[in-house]
């Protein structure tokens, strides 16, 4: 292998500061804490401080530094200083996940009771619309806005999306959560190509059924995973690799791609178990 | 500070390689990574190329001359691994046989030469090694695929075909296979260093957003996720790693 370093070692964070916004639950969390483990310090947001509080102190005691950031990604000026204060306490960010946005419109959460479940579209408000839109997509936009002098200068950066693959297939009456993911995959394929040669990588993930929620008020019934081909839901553990290993050297020739991980939930074109025989005629 | 999920350490590869590809690399990054490393295909050189390197890391690694197109010669090198290193976890498929040429003067014995070596290999490849992996319950392939198992390519019309045909057999094999702890992924390289004599022809590494060839180190990575403990949750997707080559309008 030209370059001579072994392989394994393009996959630590090792020296790496990296935001993580949603950071104090679910897939943020998770990502957070394969970060710490893989090398990086953590700058983690959200617009609750107690979950990342309680997310950075985790960090630290896996052994990183962390600080935790109250954002609301929505506001560009909150969004602003999240990015300012991250490079004066770390005096640098190499690594940008946004991830925030992604509970609220799929499943309510604690701090936010009347999520935007589906329905006819005529009782998709205005408001209603662009509130999940400014969450899914604006606040990504934003935080990507936000960061992209600072990589450009350096030539050096790794920013990760969250997408859904209710972003890339239709999700029954999600009409706002999949046009906002949708577009978070075509704002990374945009920004991935305008700043190929700044050394600056942009992916995303999009995950299928993922169950790390660990709120007790998700207030969803408990499903069943036998629709998902794999036949369980991903976890924790299932996330934190893929975003380790589009956060380190490992993928930098990797951009504008993205990252599905459902469980092959969307490879498909039939019901889960739908396997017909039917021989050859004549055979 | 490396994940455990990334390390390969007790698993055996088969690294199935025919044409244009690169099994010295791959074989050397799958032995960094920790496994011990088969590398099948039909030309002696190529398979032998990287077995030194890969003894010197102190890994097992063997050649076996091998024509993948013929079930009998893979079961027979399939048995040969398993009587030297007791098990099969990863098969790495790099079947790239180039190949472009008007449609209309295609004759039948070229396009059944490209579709044999670069989809018929990986059909046999993985149904053997397949197999043995299913009665194990474990066990990851991996196929390394072209952008032309995407998109289209004039005087590409067998090539495209031979790799879109690897993507869909991924698919479907990943979805039949879901309950059965064997994984079946791809890997879309865009253009490789020197594919298609492409070296002094700079066209196509301008129409590259990153503005250069792949080199085998930019994908030997991902093949090392997909390989590892790391992708557990992930079967039937094809990742590029292509310096933005498929988000690029």
């Amino acid at each position: 292998m030209r370059g001579g370093r072994m392989i394994l070692e393009k996959f630590s964070l090792e020296g790496k500061v990296a935001i993580v916004t949603g950071g104090g639950t679910g897939l943020g969390k998770a990502i957070c804490h394969a970060f710490a483990r893989a090398g990086a310090d953590i700058v983690t947001a959200a617009r609750r401080p107690e979950p990342i509080n309680e997310t950075a102190a985790e960090v630290r005691k896996i052994g990183r530094r962390a600080i935790a950031i109250p954002t609301d990604v929505t506001d560009s000026r909150q969004v602003d200083h999240l990015m300012e204060s991250a490079i004066r306490e770390f005096n640098t960010v190499d690594i940008l996940v946004n991830n925030a946005g992604i509970a609220r419109g799929i499943e309510p959460s604690p701090w936010d009771p009347t999520p935007i479940l589906p329905g006819p579209i005529w009782e998709l408000d205005d408001d209603k619309w662009r509130n999940a839109i400014d969450i899914n997509l604006t606040g990504t936009f934003y935080c990507c806005r936000a960061i992209a002098k600072y990589m450009i200068e350096r030539r050096s950066g790794k920013v990760i999306n969250m997408s859904s693959v209710g972003g890339i297939r239709g999700p029954k009456g999600w009409f706002t959560y999949s046009s906002a993911k949708a577009g978070v995959i075509m704002l990374t394929k945009t920004l991935a190509v305008t700043w190929a040669r700044e050394n600056i990588q942009v992916n995303c993930i999009a995950p299928g059924f993922l169950k790390i929620w660990e709120g007790k008020a998700s207030g969803l019934p408990e499903r069943n995973p036998d629709f998902i081909p794999m036949g369980r839901f991903g976890e924790a553990k299932d996330i934190g690799p893929l975003a380790v290993y589009l956060a380190s050297e490992a993928s930098d020739y990797v951009t504008g791609e993205c990252f599905v991980l459902d469980g092959i939930a969307s490879a498909g074109y039939a019901p889960t178990g739908y396997a017909p025989i039917f021989p050859l005629e004549g055979s | 500070m490396i994940l455990e999920e990334f390390k390969l350490e007790g698993n055996v590869a088969i690294l199935a390689g025919c044409g244009h590809s690169w099994l010295k690399d791959l074989g050397l990054a799958l032995a960094q990574a920790g496994a011990a490393v088969v590398s099948a295909g039909p030309e002696q050189r190529q398979i032998e190329s990287g077995i030194g390197e890969i003894r010197k890391l102190g890994r097992k690694a063997m050649a076996i001359q091998t024509d993948l197109t013929s079930s009998r010669e893979i079961q027979k090198m399939m048995d040969d691994t398993l009587s030297q290193f007791g098990r099969i976890d990863i098969l790495v498929n790099h079947l790239n046989l180039e190949f472009g040429k008007p449609f209309l003067e295609v004759t039948e014995g070229e396009w059944k030469r490209v579709i044999d070596t670069n989809l018929t290999a990986v059909f046999l490849c993985s149904q053997a090694v397949g197999k043995h992996m299913v009665a194990q319950k474990a066990g990851k392939i991996v196929s390394i695929v072209s952008g032309g198992a995407e998109r289209g390519l004039p005087n590409g019309t067998a090539y495209c075909a031979s790799m879109g045909g690897v993507v869909q057999l991924t698919r479907a094999l990943a979805l039949e296979w879901a309950r059965t702890n064997v994984r079946i992924n791809a890997v879309g390289v865009g253009w490789m260093e020197n594919s298609f004599a492409g070296k002094k022809d700079d066209s196509v590494a301008h129409y590259i957003p990153m503005r250069r060839r792949a080199r085998p180190e930019d994908i030997a990575p991902l093949m090392i996720f997909l390989a590892s403990n790391a992708s557990s949750y992930l079967s039937g997707q094809v990742y590029f790693a292509d310096g933005g080559l498929m988000a690029r309008a």
